[in-house]
């Protein structure tokens, strides 16, 4: 049986889910939150998707998808072009190839997966970011985000959990 | 899809492995020329990023709302807590102030009475556009804020971006509706200043802190910690006389400066076209500031610039004051 035109449309539009749920977790920490001192460590929370997508669904979060949600960050956040597209590259493809590993498996597992991923990430975007400003970038606020981002793992996965359940269990 | 196991699985399989490789390298190598491209500056990338804060713009609009009203739950809280002693010291602020103001009023008064006397030519009127925050890109690594106000509305690259208490930088990219603005404590940003006391120039260059860096200050220069920075105008970007923070410690190899807005709190903000050429290169940007020729428009304040921060646009020009006391300096005890 051939699926009908909405039947695909609705495919088309199910499978774009884990890329939109990056750029809204991208906009919702960009909002101004009047809470002292948490500008400057603000949760990586983009990152926590595109792990979570790249283990879960790397079919839905390609290398591509990865790509152009780096260069979105970076045009939104007036970063250096190129780092966050590069930094999510990278996380999606080792993700994606390990990905496997944490299959039927407690979430803990995923919890220090992702510690252990994030923070080369973080580490590559300081690189990165203090080459290319051609300054090295206070180094206290990116420990401190680092571990914010990873404690804040949970929370994020289990939305993401709620949503790849609810949307995307058929597809 | 490919059936498992069959003779086309054997011929595809591995292509398709190939060019999910060449993909990848090819991404990769797109961020490095992304990298190059970005350094370079162009006004290709500037367009580029202003028209992406202009795309979300409209949902950082509505979606900034909620969270201000967040905001207002938490300073309630907070000034709940501090009330019995936030009064007692605006009272006392209350007094100085009001002692400041027959001091101003004096002031202006003879001011424009010297200024008849020498025939002063009354710089050009500044353009004053408010906004409200609508995104803080916090961060590690960049410090800058979207605000509600574009090129629509008269905003361009390279204004200065001031909230009540001072300056808190400049427009780095403008679009049509929305803007972002560079904070003074990125690393991008370096403000020539003055300390207010001994008129001792430097940069306020910002590390990525807090507490931006004052730099190229010279060895005999004097400075303690309370002293207040202002913008000394050179480079002509900024108007001199702008607030900019209070010097808030001393050391041997650096001298930090405190800035006077607390981020956090900041909710709306006020760019300001002084009319003044500075880091704008392109002749064409300022062929394209209108405001500038057709004095009072809407909302434009005609203030004469090297004031520094003028009253509120939607207050009215302070009023000549009735008396005329003879004494300049104003007696701090005198109640207007």
């Amino acid at each position: 049986m051939k699926p009908g035109v909405w039947q695909r449309l609705d495919v088309i539009a199910r499978s774009t889910v884990p890329a939109f749920s990056v750029f809204v977790l991208l906009l919702i920490g960009l909002l101004p939150y009047s809470i002292p001192k948490l500008a400057d460590v603000t949760p990586a929370l983009t990152l926590m998707a595109v792990f979570y997508w790249s283990v879960n669904r790397p079919d839905l979060l390609t290398g591509l998808a990865a790509f152009m949600l780096g260069l979105i960050q970076d045009l939104l956040t007036g970063l250096p072009l190129g780092v966050s597209s590069l930094v999510f590259l990278l996380v999606q493809s080792v993700s994606a190839n390990q990905g496997r590993f944490f299959h039927n498996k407690a979430f803990t597992v995923m919890w220090w997966g992702f510690t252990i991923v994030s923070l080369p990430a973080f580490l590559l975007q300081w690189l990165f970011s203090s080459a290319l400003t051609g300054a090295l970038l206070p180094f206290q606020p990116l420990v401190i985000s680092y571990l914010i981002t990873a404690g804040m793992f949970p929370l994020v996965a289990w939305i993401l959990v709620r949503i790849q359940n609810g949307l995307l269990r058929n597809l | 899809m490919a059936q498992h196991g069959g003779p086309q699985q054997r011929i595809f399989s591995p292509i398709r492995t190939a060019l999910h490789r060449f993909a990848f390298i090819l991404l990769i190598v797109s961020c490095f020329a992304l990298m190059l491209l970005g350094k370079a500056d162009t006004v290709l990338i500037e367009r580029i990023r202003g028209a992406a804060v202009d795309l979300v713009s409209p949902f950082m609009n509505l979606a900034s709302r909620p969270a201000a009203s967040i905001d207002d739950v938490t300073t309630r809280i907070e000034s709940f807590a501090s009330l019995y002693e936030e009064n007692l010291r605006l009272r006392e602020q209350n007094r100085e102030l009001l002692a400041w103001q027959q001091v101003a009023r004096n002031l202006t008064y003879e001011n424009s009475r010297l200024r008849e006397l020498s025939h002063y030519a009354n710089p050009p009127s500044q353009h004053e556009v408010s906004a409200r925050v609508i995104a803080d890109m916090g961060g590690a690594f960049a410090h800058s804020m979207m605000i509600s106000a574009g090129t629509r509305d008269g905003v361009l690259k390279g204004q200065a971006v001031l909230s009540d208490e001072g300056l808190i930088g400049r427009i780095a990219d403008a679009g049509y509706q929305a803007s972002r603005v560079l904070l003074i404590t990125d690393i991008n940003s370096r403000i020539p200043v003055m300390i207010e006391n001994s008129r001792d120039r430097a940069f306020l260059s910002g590390d990525n802190t807090d507490r931006p860096l004052l730099t190229f200050l010279t060895a005999d220069a004097t400075v303690a910690p309370g002293d207040r920075v202002l913008t000394s105008g050179h480079g002509g970007a900024f108007p001199p006389g702008i607030p900019v923070g209070i010097v808030s410690s001393v050391s041997e190899n650096a001298v930090r400066v405190a800035p006077l807005f607390r981020r956090h709190q900041v909710e709306y903000l006020r760019v300001v076209n002084y009319g003044l050429a500075g880091i704008l290169k392109d002749p064409d940007a300022l062929h394209s500031m209108p405001h500038l020729d057709q004095g009072t428009s809407g909302h434009a304040a005609s203030l004469p610039t090297g004031v520094g921060v003028g009253p509120a646009s939607d207050e009215p020009a302070m009023p000549e004051p009735p008396t005329f006391s003879p004494s300049p300096s104003g007696t701090p005890g005198a109640r207007p």
